[in-house]
């Protein structure tokens, strides 16, 4: 069959190359390279025939219609569960920005009132109530005023009571300080002597031997 | 169809579980857009559109994740050296080769070539999945195949 097929064999490889063949003509060149036992002349070609073949029977993996199936559900489901949110989705964009807007003016409005507030408020409506309060408020801190002041009297007088010399302990604090002022001065005084007396001393021997 | 377009984004990232991944991606979100389907000329050249984009964008996205492919292949290279018969690993080595220079290939290229050789597609019906012109469609065809051929013949000899 070899010797009959080769020089069409070889037309149709060349037609081949120059992309001049049919889908049909392909397929015989695919099957004539799948035989076993193959002329050495084509041999280096058949790899590229084997390889196409070999692509051609890949193919989905068995599972895969099922894992499809279950896909499919699962999308479906999703779609069901967020289609309200779906629907409201630009409803749900305007609804934000109004909130944003109402939020803001409404913080802008209790900020500005806030500084624009004086800190007292007329709160009466009555004059007289409010003279009443008022002078119910002066009259408590003036009360508390005048215990304070009491108080404070009623410890003078009990020190007065005390009958301290007053001129004593004044005098007494003078003296504190004096004293602490001469023993500053006596003890520079004791160390100058101290070194003065060496001297002295020998003074004293060289006037009597003259 | 399905496997089509499976196939499709394997040949793209090379990894079943990740071409599973965005098949079913693509098949939730046509799904879920059932009402726009009239819309779509052609679905399945759009499907091929989507999943071909999808798979691009998710072997980005692979390549930053994950680095080890081409210590992948070296393992293969060495476990095949080890443990198997040599034709076997000449068969093998061969694989990866053809492989390795397909995926040097540009990206018209190599999707082109892959939907021809691995789908058996017509040339409009590549040109209406890739949103390019027939022309451009032969060419990248053109160029893929000589590129195989080189590669083939220059490891024959």
């Amino acid at each position: 069959m070899a010797a009959k097929n080769d020089g069409y064999i070889d037309i149709l490889l060349e037609r081949y190359w120059s992309c001049e063949t049919t889908l049909s003509e392909e397929q015989e060149l695919r099957d004539f390279f799948s035989q076993s036992n193959l002329p050495a002349a084509w041999q280096p070609y058949a790899p590229l025939f084997a390889y196409t073949r070999e692509e051609q029977s890949v193919s989905l993996s068995e599972g895969f219609d099922e894992r499809l199936k279950k896909a499919m559900e699962k999308e479906k489901a999703g779609n069901k569960e967020y289609i309200t949110i779906r629907i409201f989705a630009p409803l749900l964009r305007v609804a934000a920005s109004l909130l944003l807007i109402v939020g803001l003016g409404i913080s802008i409005f209790f900020i500005t009132r806030q500084n624009n507030n004086p800190w007292f408020v007329e709160t009466y409506d009555d004059p007289n109530a409010a003279i009443k309060d008022a002078t119910y408020a002066l009259e408590k801190l003036s009360h508390a005023l005048q215990t304070t002041e009491e108080a404070s009297l009623e410890t003078i007088r009990v020190i007065d009571d005390l009958d301290i010399d007053w001129s004593a302990l004044d005098s007494l604090m003078a003296e504190d300080e004096e004293l602490t002022a001469d023993s500053l001065a006596a003890t520079a005084q004791e160390k100058k002597d101290t070194l003065h007396i060496g001297t002295f001393i020998s003074n004293n021997k060289k006037e009597k031997e003259i | 169809m399905k496997d089509r377009l499976f196939r499709l984004a394997y040949g793209i990232v090379r990894d079943q579980e990740e071409a599973e991944d965005i098949l079913q991606d693509l098949l939730l979100k046509l799904w879920s857009r059932k009402e726009e389907w009239s819309d779509i000329g052609n679905l399945e050249a759009y499907c091929f559109r989507a999943i071909k984009n999808m798979a691009l964008d998710r072997l980005a996205t692979m390549t930053v994740r994950k680095t080890d492919s081409i210590e992948r292949e070296k393992e293969d290279l060495y476990f095949v050296d080890h443990q198997s018969p040599h034709s076997e690993m000449v068969v093998k080595e061969q694989r990866i080769l053809i492989e390795r220079c397909l995926r040097e290939l540009p990206e018209n290229q190599q999707l082109t070539f892959r939907l021809r050789e691995v789908e058996g597609m017509s040339y409009r019906e590549i040109s209406e999945t890739l949103a390019i012109s027939e022309d451009l469609v032969k060419i990248s065809l053109f160029r893929a195949r000589k590129k195989m051929k080189e590669l083939l013949a220059g490891y024959g000899s």
